[in-house]
């Protein structure tokens, strides 16, 4: 058994970053944040949206969390150590910690907490486990890797070894939940979470707010707000609005308004713009006609200038891609290289694929969900093709029936955006373009190619490194070149902070308005 | 006809594209998971069944289970109702209120230019887009001069209500003024009016009283079916200013394919409507003798 050095060091790190704070945290106060949509959810076990994990973050911890470098580090588990050949982890809990019911956590929390999430909706967080699809499956009793070894220690056996597995650790789907709660409120748990976090639930005014209050006996100490209030308004400029009559203390800047709240005199100090994990990006259906030819997926590749949309539809808020892995991920490559803009070699590649000008191809219906962006960006996706003679016929549907034809294979060409579970690139190159992925799962293009996932098969399984990394950096120039998928630009964090919110992190994690980040180290200097 | 607009909507989401369970999902989905939902969510049995079922339920007064909120749909529905009742109740006082006076006033001098103005200001409530108003009323009466909340429901008070029912009653107020001239302006030249006149009663008796009560008839009837105006409004005017109604419930439901709330969702507007036309034929007995007549 080996501790793990890099988890020593960032807690050592963190540490030293509290002591060198300017000004002491001054307790007290709501903090007024707002939602795009009301949460589905607020259970760990059920949620697969960033609203609904807003606020279970808060609500619940996990064996690790990740800081601001996107790190995991020690939350109830005190330390965790993992075995030479990188199968088992060992997490030794935190004594003394208590649910918000008073309760102590104990190793038998985790085991029910991890094999309740895993028959939820998010099993993949949990498949790396030995006898975990069994379980989920309903061929064995429980996940046999999860074994107890005393009241407070826990050990995780997987069946080969996954070098991002602490960052599943570290996800909110992993969240420890109290058994006898869950089994008291049975479905009404999802509406009045009881976790072990900083804040605990208040109260819920389904579609007006939800309302969280301290928990002064949270494990690392009392959060100095003393109520976050999530009110939930879905319409943009509302949100906006809201924030300029000073009802809100923070949000997200809205669509179009990004360079001229940078440039109001008022807003100026308070908007923020910052990397997040997400990539924009178009597909294509891979396995049928037209776009099974590589070069005609080329060539529509060289036909595209993302220029256009990044600075003008964007106001250059966003970030230019070169690749599929966004800049503010642990492992990004900056030696990737785009096919680039270059309608001459558009034109050729059309020409090699035998449809000299775009002859032969018919209109290509672009799939893409409802949404003011996605329609104007479709439109100028439509203009720059039907320079090499490509017609597009433009296909909007809302997201249910979008993902329908994404899923099913009956989209060929499509937009889709990712954003990164947890910062790895396993979770966009192995998710997105493994052929085991292939459909829903998130290998949307079906794409198969087997050095490909020879590479990511090797990286997955490999500790963090130069040597894993460069297995990834090898994939990934693999699929841009074979024009799987084309990005348009990655995501960014356009938000509006009032002044006299301190502490509020800015990890690539935290995309406004549903800020992910820890809010038990906000404070209100005012 | 309840029973027919529940088979309609059924089937409507039947042949919409998308299933229930993969938008429940997120983006990336396990496919045994998926299963497992469409089997919780019954959505494996055969259509016919699944709605014979939602009847059955319904007859016993069960609308299900949501499938986003895994809670009783009656619930989901019992409590945001109260919010957009009283959205439609205040909007439709708006517009019986200002849409009467200002019918009144303006018949009172056809062609004058106070005329001009009232009508001129009606057909722009009845034009100006839902969305476009309630951005507009937030932008002058709470962002710039602070005088009412952005939006929000505040717990029910009363400043919270007051541009949203202006906003869904705007439109309604546009139609009940124009229908108030001219149904004043058609019962001011009848004969009982002329002899009210030729009596010599002062003209605010004769148009406040005399006819006014007349020419309220064919109005009752517009805020009858202005009732389905503020059902379509409601959902935007909810979007607008986060009010926590059945509107924006709905809409939402829709994206989610949420079938057992928009089913109840529907049920509910379409009761409501039901239940607001038979109030306005209540109405026409206290209003008019002659049904009162006709009905014994």
């Amino acid at each position: 058994m080996r501790k793990l050095a890099g988890l020593a060091v960032v807690v050592a790190l963190a540490l030293a970053g509290a002591g060198a704070s300017a000004q002491a945290p001054r307790a007290g106060g709501t903090l007024r944040a707002v939602f795009s949509a009301d949460p589905p959810t607020l259970d760990p076990a059920h949620a697969t949206d960033t609203t609904s994990s807003a606020v279970i973050r808060q609500v619940f911890d996990g064996l690790l969390e990740l800081d601001e470098t996107l790190t995991p580090v020690p939350a109830l588990a005190r330390r965790v150590d993992a075995s030479a050949d990188g199968r088992v982890y060992t997490f030794a809990l935190r004594p003394g910690v208590r649910f918000h019911n008073g309760r102590e956590v104990r190793a038998a929390d985790v085991k029910y907490s991890f094999e309740r999430a895993a028959k939820g909706k998010r099993p993949w967080v949990f498949e790396k486990i030995s006898g975990a699809r069994e379980f989920i499956k309903g061929t064995a009793d429980g996940i046999g890797g999860v074994r107890l070894v005393d009241d407070l220690t826990i050990e995780l056996r997987l069946d080969r070894p996954f070098a991002p597995f602490l960052h599943l650790m570290a996800y909110d789907a992993a969240s420890i939940v109290p058994r006898e709660e869950v089994e008291k409120r049975g479905p009404g748990f999802a509406s009045h979470p009881v976790g072990t976090g900083a804040f605990r639930f208040a109260s819920w005014r389904r579609d007006d707010q939800v309302v969280l209050e301290r928990f002064p006996d949270h494990f690392r100490g009392s959060a100095p707000l003393d109520r976050v209030v999530f009110r939930i308004i879905p319409a943009e400029i509302t949100r906006f609005n809201e924030y300029r009559a000073g009802q809100l203390d923070l949000t997200d800047v809205p669509t179009g308004q990004c360079r001229s709240v940078q440039n109001d005199p008022q807003l100026r100090g308070e908007a923020a713009v910052w990397p997040t994990l997400g990539t924009h990006g178009l597909r294509f259906n891979v396995a049928k006609p037209p776009f099974d030819d590589a070069r005609l997926r080329r060539a529509v590749a060289h036909a595209i200038d993302p220029t256009l949309i990044v600075e003008r539809l964007l106001e250059g808020c966003v970030y230019p891609a070169r690749g599929i892995l966004p800049p503010a991920l642990p492992g990004y490559s900056s030696g990737i290289r785009r096919l680039a803009f270059d309608r001459g070699r558009a034109k050729q590649l059309l020409v090699e694929a035998g449809h000299p000008g775009g002859r032969g191809l018919g209109p290509i219906p672009f799939n893409f969900n409802t949404g003011d962006l996605n329609q104007r960006i479709a439109e100028v996706l439509q203009a720059q093709l039907r320079e090499i003679g490509i017609a597009l016929e433009l296909r909007r549907l809302d997201w249910a029936a979008h993902i329908k034809v994404v899923d099913d294979g009956s989209a060929v060409f499509f937009r889709q955006g990712w954003i990164a579970d947890y910062p790895d690139p396993e979770n966009f190159l192995t998710v997105l373009f493994h052929s085991r992925n292939i459909g829903a799962a998130g290998n949307t293009s079906r794409y198969r190619n087997a050095a490909v996932d020879r590479l990511l098969d090797e990286a997955d399984a490999m500790a963090p490194g130069p040597t894993r990394s460069a297995r990834y950096h090898q994939a990934e120039q693999a699929i841009v070149d074979d024009a799987v998928w084309i990005s348009l630009y990655h995501y960014s964090s356009r938000a509006l902070v009032k002044r006299s919110v301190k502490g509020l992190e800015r990890s690539a994690l935290s995309s406004a308005p549903e800020f992910l980040a820890p809010l038990r180290r906000v404070w209100l200097d005012r | 006809m309840l029973f027919g607009i529940t088979l309609l909507v059924f089937l409507l989401n039947a042949i919409a594209l998308g299933d229930p369970a993969r938008a429940a999902m997120g983006q990336r989905a396990d496919p045994e998971a998926l299963e497992r939902l469409r089997r919780d969510y019954a959505l494996d049995r055969p259509l016919a069944v699944q709605y014979v079922t939602w009847i059955g339920r319904l007859a016993r007064g069960d609308l299900g289970t949501s499938f986003r909120e895994q809670r009783a749909v009656a619930e989901v529905i019992a409590e945001r109702l109260p919010a957009t009742v009283r959205l439609a109740f205040a909007a439709t006082l708006v517009a019986v209120v200002l849409g009467v006076a200002a019918g009144a006033l303006a018949a009172v001098r056809p062609g004058s230019a106070l005329d001009h103005v009232l009508m001129g200001a009606a057909v722009l409530g009845i034009s100006t887009p839902v969305f476009w108003l309630g951005m507009m009323l937030a932008l002058v009466f709470a962002v710039t001069l602070g005088w009412l909340p952005v939006s929000g429901y505040g717990g029910g008070s009363l400043r919270h209500l007051v541009l949203p029912a202006l906003t869904l009653g705007a439109l309604h107020t546009g139609t009940v003024a124009r229908m108030t001239r001219s149904s004043l302006l058609e019962v001011v030249r009848q004969d009982y009016v002329q002899t009210a006149r030729g009596k010599g009663l002062p003209e605010r008796i004769v148009l406040g009283k005399h006819a006014l009560r007349n020419a309220l008839i064919p109005v009752v009837t517009v805020i009858g079916i202005g009732l389905a105006d503020l059902l379509v409004g409601a959902p935007l005017t909810e979007t607008v200013f986060a009010w926590p109604g059945v509107g924006r419930l709905l809409v939402a439901a829709v994206g989610q394919r949420d079938l057992p709330v928009v089913m109840g969702a529907v049920l509910v507007f379409a009761l409501v409507y039901v239940l607001g036309n038979l109030l306005v034929d209540l109405a026409y007995l206290v209003i008019d003798p002659r049904t009162r007549r006709a009905a014994t």
